[in-house]
């Protein structure tokens, strides 16, 4: 029975263990009150009266914990924020996770490569100085007025899915992150004054003023205005941006849980996106590096930067063959450079990778392929005929012939990859 | 047992407690190796966040500990801890100065540049610090960024489903946990464990805290054996916004609000709480307010809404909208105007005042276990001040951090015991059976008969007869709950999460509704129908319990002892 309150909602399913893109189901459902109802009562309500398998993710209902983030009616928006009478009454519901993330299940993202991302712009305070009494700050200091509500973002990635920069590049850290770098420098108390502004303005050139995140924030933030901010203070204070150091906090071991029972010598990553242990420390160098040194370091590392993190659920994507090049392109007893270019689809979530990989060729049959990713922080090396090694021209960190390491902090030997030769085609296979 | 992980420190839950001891702890000694594990996200799950007026503390040299203490003593009614009441007092000087200088959060500033307090009912003075009236975004923001900074590790949306003990049943070894993601266990050994998942008692139908919340520390520790206390006190908080048919009925407008001046009204128009509390009216502590509330809905004088109304209009559009953005926004999505009209809110179910029996030191009664913020009891008594809440889990969070630092310091215990064999497969087990029962009940069918359950016969008011049918619902419900089937596969599956968290509701709704049945008084948040008065010459007592072999609580009433107050002393204290 179809009364005049039923609604047409059509939300988007993903099963992770079947994979492939994904498709919308529709439901029908009878919305008496739509000033009451909001987008979380909808799906809870399609949970428990007609598919108990529909997976959203939420926690505290009430526009506080930015966990139900979502693209509803073609609008980034959180659930429980959203009521049915926000949207237009004679329209189906449409509902599909946020874009530029993952997909977990259903409506629900991997939220990795977002805290990622948010953790480039260094988004945590660090004390000037270390005192026990708080600042004695005024109300209307400029300083907090520019602040207002900005530090009230919930990082619910609303932002980051709306915004059209974000996806093309890898570098780019978006506006949440953003955000926080400004309320930051805004911030008289925090030391880290010259590293966050040098880090910030690099991604702030990716910006192309569409504004879409300060129209989508439910927090009624506005990321544009934030990196326009940060813009204009790098102007004043020129002589602050320049190179800089890793914060501590970075390459300091970058800890991922250790295992305890795994094997005490476990192989090193046979695949680029299982280096997830030490991306943020990689990725901290590389800002410091190619904002600051220069075209030709840019272009020497830049390939790295396409092997950007991803979150920890994609270690079971399944992997592809990609094209290396054709067999005449390896010579027998060289040693050859090429970059991978491929996409990788999962859902909603498309990529276009670029990976560097080094392909040694000792016979007609006999080729290796090793990640041309330094195992210290994520550079590419490059093979150096004259002192027949792979050298990494970050810190200095060399491997022979097998990828083993010869000198330099790298932890352990370059990753070896799959090949295979298929009509005169070497093909290698990479998530 | 091949443990995933083996860890120095296992904290579980990513609130206020859960990451200020990580934080405190890693301070202490950076080379700990420490392993946090949340149900949600990164920072976004637990009650902290929500926490919306503010934190109590004394800054200001017009007050002291000393009227702290007794404001908290008064609104406890007697019956707190009083060594956990004054080190919450004392130490909440420090923790809220130490949220500036090291975490960075900014509170509120009045026109001189100093933190500013804003009143809240039940206190002399007025001392709770805020940032609008959305505090909680700011602490475990703010928290949750020195988490990263410290790079200390996260497990997402993996929540811990049972302690593991050694074979002795005295010792916790780590905990099971369960990958939603996934859908996998795993498994973790720590030489310490810190148990603050937060309470949060959504087993009413009506509940503030997010409906994430299934008090699933308690629940373990109550289940692992840890000596419990003061589980009948639950308070409700007065001022729930009723929405009809939606998950967001339940949800706060905040106590700012009534300390502000905001009036309540039943249906008749009447400014009842004159009647109930002629000297401090509407700013009475909250459970004096719900229960006022309760007794007009029950007498008939509710509002058609089906609760009564708050008025905060006649404090002055502009004055409500400049103070309390956040709540008028939330009215404003269900098309109630607080700055120029009334509101129908009811009394929601809010906190537990009760939890684990700890010491000053957070340590809980088995070996190796830590117990901080809303899991842990004593602190409040009977009732709890609003802005004690947040107060104690950032207290006490950073005690706990500093104790089990200092605990770990000790090499010998720094081993990890082992875990009792099979323990880890028998609960495994018993927990996968959902998966593979056909036509048992639906989790869903059960976390609301449970919620209805526990509303109308453990609810704001009880009786003796409402108990004890109860307590027998309750055994009758856990049976249902065993039985339950769920549907569909493993990664991801709300169905199995929502019978996690009933195993863990019906557990609390049976130490609950057992408790309340030893306290034939009316004491703070528990109010007795038929036995309306407090009896000083009798409640003054805690009722402390475990679990018995039958799954059913062993009880044990302790006095309270009088050591830093006197009875006398706490009774003539006017708020």
């Amino acid at each position: 029975m179809e009364s005049q309150s039923t609604r047409t909602v059509r939300i988007f399913r993903y099963d992770p263990e079947k994979g492939g893109e994904g498709a919308f189901q529709t439901y029908k459902l009878d919305i008496p009150d739509p000033n009451t109802t909001t987008i979380l009562d909808v799906l809870l309500r399609i949970q428990k009266e007609q598919d108990s398998t529909l997976a959203f993710r939420f926690a505290c209902r009430v526009n506080m914990c930015g966990s139900c983030g979502m693209v509803i009616n073609g609008r980034e928006g959180l659930a429980c924020k959203t009521n049915v009478c926000d949207l237009p009454a004679g329209q189906d519901i449409t509902l599909r996770p946020l874009n530029h993330f993952p997909v977990v299940k259903d409506l629900v993202v991997d939220m990795g490569p977002f805290f990622a991302k948010y953790e480039d712009a260094l988004p945590f305070f660090e004390p000037l100085e270390k005192r026990t009494e708080p600042y004695i700050i005024k109300p209307d200091d400029p300083n907090r007025v520019d602040i207002g509500m900005a530090t009230d973002c919930i990082a619910c990635g609303c932002c980051v899915s709306s915004c059209t920069m974000v996806d093309n590049h890898d570098s780019y850290c978006g506006p949440a992150a953003l955000n926080r770098a400004f309320t930051l420098l805004a911030d008289t108390r925090d030391a880290l004054f010259e590293a966050r502004l040098t880090r910030a303005l690099d991604s702030c050139y990716n910006c192309r003023t569409e504004f879409n995140c300060t129209e989508v924030c439910p927090k009624s933030i506005s990321g544009t205005r934030a990196i326009k901010y940060i813009q204009r203070l790098a102007l004043k204070n020129l002589k602050s941006v320049r190179p800089l150091p890793p914060h501590p906090a970075e390459t300091a071991a970058a800890h991922a849980p250790e295992k305890a029972a795994a094997a005490p010598e476990t192989p090193p990553p046979a695949h680029p996106c299982a280096c997830g242990g030490v991306d943020a420390s990689r990725r901290s160098f590389l800002k410091s590096a190619t904002g600051i040194v220069g075209a030709g370091v840019v272009i020497s590392l830049g390939a790295v930067l396409g092997t950007a993190a991803v979150g920890p659920t994609l270690n079971d994507l399944p992997s592809q063959w990609v094209d290396a090049g054709k067999d005449k392109d390896f010579p027998v007893g060289k040693i050859v450079s090429v970059t991978l270019r491929y996409s990788r689809t999962q859902a909603f979530h498309k990529e276009n990778k670029q990976f560097p990989v080094l392909v040694r060729r000792d016979s007609e049959k006999d080729f290796i392929c090793f990640s041309s990713i330094c195992t210290h922080l994520g550079c590419a090396v490059t093979w150096d005929e004259l002192s027949n090694r792979f050298r990494c021209a970050c810190h200095g960190g060399a491997f022979d012939r097998d990828g083993k390491v010869i000198a330099g902090p790298p932890p352990s030997p370059l990753p070896r990859l799959p090949w295979k030769l298929e009509n005169g085609i070497l093909k290698v296979e990479v998530v | 047992m091949n443990a995933d992980y083996k860890v120095d420190l296992l904290v579980l839950g990513m609130g206020a407690a859960a990451e200020l001891a990580a934080i405190y702890a890693h301070d202490a000694d950076p080379d700990l190796n420490i392993l946090i594990a949340t149900k949600a996200l990164k920072g976004k799950g637990g009650c902290s966040r929500m926490v919306q007026g503010g934190f109590n503390v004394v800054l200001d040299p017009g007050d002291s500990h000393e009227k702290h203490l007794m404001d908290t003593l008064k609104g406890g009614q007697y019956i707190n801890d009083q060594d956990l009441a004054l080190q919450l007092v004392v130490e909440a000087t420090p923790t809220v100065k130490e949220l500036e200088t090291i975490c960075g959060c900014f509170f509120d500033r009045r026109p001189d540049g100093r933190i500013h307090q804003k009143p809240f009912a039940g206190q002399c003075f007025d001392r709770t610090v805020h940032k609008g009236d959305l505090t909680g975004i700011e602490i475990i923001s703010r928290t949750t960024e020195q988490i990263f900074k410290r790079r200390i590790p996260v497990l997402e949306e993996t929540r811990a489903v049972e302690l593991l003990l050694d074979k002795e049943g005295t010792t916790v070894t780590g905990a099971l946990l369960y990958n939603m993601r996934t859908g996998t266990f795993v498994t973790v050994e720590a030489a310490a464990t810190l148990v603050a998942t937060g309470g949060g008692p959504t087993q009413y139908r009506f509940h503030a805290p997010g409906p994430e919340k299934s008090a699933d520390g308690i629940a373990m520790l109550y289940r692992a054996g840890a000596v419990m206390r003061d589980m009948e006190m639950i308070q409700f908080h007065p001022t729930g916004l009723i929405i009809p048919g939606s998950v967001v009925a339940g949800a706060l407008l905040e106590e700012g609000l009534r300390g502000a001046g905001a009036h309540l009204y039943n249906g008749e128009g009447e400014r009842y709480m004159l009647r109930y509390a002629p000297d401090v009216a509407e700013r009475a502590t909250r459970d004096v307010v719900s229960r006022s509330s309760y007794l007009e809905m029950m007498a008939g004088r509710g509002c058609p809404e089906g609760g009564v109304r708050i008025d905060a209009a006649h404090m002055g559009a502009e004055f409500v909208l400049k103070n309390f953005p956040g709540m008028a926004e939330r009215c404003a999505q269900f098309k109630y105007d607080l700055a120029r009209g009334m509101v129908p809110v009811s009394p929601s179910a809010h906190f537990f005042m009760g939890g684990a029996a700890i010491d000053v030191n957070c340590r809980a009664s088995l070996d190796k276990l830590f117990v901080a913020g809303e899991d842990a009891g004593g602190v409040h008594g009977a009732n709890r001040l609003g802005g004690n809440g947040i107060g104690e889990s950032c207290v006490y969070g950073r005690l706990a951090g500093k104790s089990v630092a200092a605990y770990l310091a000790k090499p010998e215990n720094r081993r990890i015991k082992d875990t009792a064999p099979n323990m880890v497969e028998d609960v495994i087990a018993r927990l996968n059976e959902p998966f593979t029962r056909k036509g048992g009940t639906s989790p869903f069918i059960n976390r609301r008969d449970i919620q209805e359950t526990n509303w109308v016969k453990v609810g704001v008011v009880r009786k003796q007869e409402s108990l004890e049918e109860a307590v027998n619902d309750f055994v009758s419900l856990r049976g249902e709950v065993e039985r339950a089937s769920v549907e569909g596969k493993r990664p991801y599956n709300m169905m199995f999460n929502t019978h996690l968290d009933t195993l863990n509701m019906i557990d609390v709704s049976i130490m609950a509704s057992v408790s309340a049945l030893q306290r034939q008084e009316t004491r703070g948040a528990h109010t007795r129908e038929d036995f309306p008065n407090q009896r000083d010459d009798y409640g003054l007592f805690n009722t402390f319990m475990r679990r018995g072999d039958d799954g059913m609580p062993v009880l044990e009433k302790k006095d309270v002892v009088f050591k830093h107050k006197s009875l006398e002393a706490c009774q003539k204290h006017k708020k």
